[in-house]
């Protein structure tokens, strides 16, 4: 090892390798080197760790106590309010609902990332389904974009409303008999019938998506 | 180890690394809260518990990416970085000040290296790049940061 080596190793702060100090122990001007490595990694350190709120932690693990609660004794009321049947009914998972799902999980941020498509354009495409006025009086449009889904073209909504975020996958001409539900990995997904075609609202919050798709109806 | 000990364990690191992606403390919260929401459920089913650190990292990420309805920092450069104003602060103050400057796509590899204790490789891996380009960014944003507090160095060693 060289003394660019070692120093362009130094830089991307990885870490010293024992090659790395091998080098140090008999290198001056890399040990002089070393040392105010160390000081300006330190004073990174400091600057990186800006503070934190206080009892943000303690708060944000209390979130997730009374959310699973919440959790537990809505799943109890609907267990005990549909029985046994309506509750298999309720479990079970619509694959189009779960493709909706598996994109907000795996492909919206790559979606994001492509760019939006211009607002007339957007109006026009949509405009069978579910006219972007009446998404626009439910909440802010934050992104909205064309993306393969379900072997065809739909068109992926980033929707803000008062309560959160929640994202709709616009699928122009096709049409789906009755709403589907699926749930997966804590996101929430209802497909349901809109216009000549079907929209699927998907997040985090069951409430929220069953609010929003209430709206999007109205 | 429970989600609730996961929380509690790695929560001021989420926020701090948040904090570097939105530069906004509110949005910071903000984007931490929602990320934690979406990953408790999903929380039974991570098969490596070990990895839980990197999985949250990761989630808070995507929530940042979905919040800024696109922004993506590897969009960003360093060209056009100024030299900040000479004040002689506390170093790591200083540090803090010249982080500011940085912008979000060389800030963000080195709060996952610093505070997340991520490798090249991880950190590679969590924000979609190659591990050779994550060491010229992690390596380019230091060189960047003593650029711009070399000024403040050289008054400190004049006065």
């Amino acid at each position: 090892m060289n003394c660019l080596d070692y120093r362009r190793q130094l830089l991307a702060g990885a870490g010293e390798t024992e090659t790395m100090r091998m080098h140090r122990m008999q290198c001056g001007g890399c040990a002089a080197e070393y040392q105010e490595h160390n000081a300006f990694e330190q004073a990174l350190r400091a600057g990186l760790e800006v503070p934190v709120p206080a009892g943000f932690a303690e708060r944000m693990a209390r979130a997730q106590v009374a959310r699973r609660r919440r959790f537990l004794a809505a799943a109890a009321s609907v267990a005990v309010a549909a029985g046994a049947g309506g509750f298999y009914f309720l479990a079970r998972q619509d694959p189009v609902a779960l493709a909706c799902i598996d994109f907000v999980m795996k492909e919206e941020a790559k979606s994001i990332m492509l760019g939006p498509m211009p607002r007339a354009a957007a109006a026009t495409a949509v405009a069978s389904t579910l006219p972007l006025e009446r998404i626009e009086r439910v909440g802010q449009v934050r992104h909205i974009g064309p993306c393969p889904f379900n072997g065809a073209t739909a068109y992926h909504v980033v929707l803000m409303v008062p309560q959160g975020k929640v994202t709709l996958l616009v699928m122009p001409g096709k049409r789906m008999p009755g709403a589907r539900h699926a749930t997966k990995e804590g996101m929430h997904a209802e497909v349901m019938p809109m216009g000549a075609g079907s929209v699927g609202i998907i997040g985090a919050d069951l409430a929220v998506v069953e609010s929003v798709a209430g709206a999007l109806k109205a | 180890m429970s989600f609730e000990e996961t929380v509690r364990a790695h929560a001021a690191d989420l926020y701090r690394y948040a904090y570097w992606l939105t530069r906004d403390r509110a949005q910071a919260e903000d984007v931490v809260q929602e990320a934690l929401l979406r990953s408790w459920r999903a929380f039974p089913r991570l098969r490596d518990r070990a990895a839980a650190k990197a999985w949250l990292f990761t989630i808070v990420r995507n929530e940042f990416l979905r919040a800024a309805g696109g922004a993506d920092p590897a969009a960003e450069s360093l060209d056009g970085l100024e030299v900040a104003d000479e004040r002689p602060e506390l170093f790591g103050l200083e540090v803090r000040d010249a982080l500011h400057a940085l912008p979000a796509s060389y800030a963000e590899p080195l709060a996952l290296q610093v505070l997340g204790g991520f490798s090249c490789a991880e950190i590679a891996d969590m924000i979609g790049t190659t591990e050779g380009a994550a060491m010229t960014r992690l390596t380019r944003a230091r060189q960047a940061l003593k650029r711009l507090l070399a000024p403040r160095e050289r008054k400190a060693g004049r006065s």
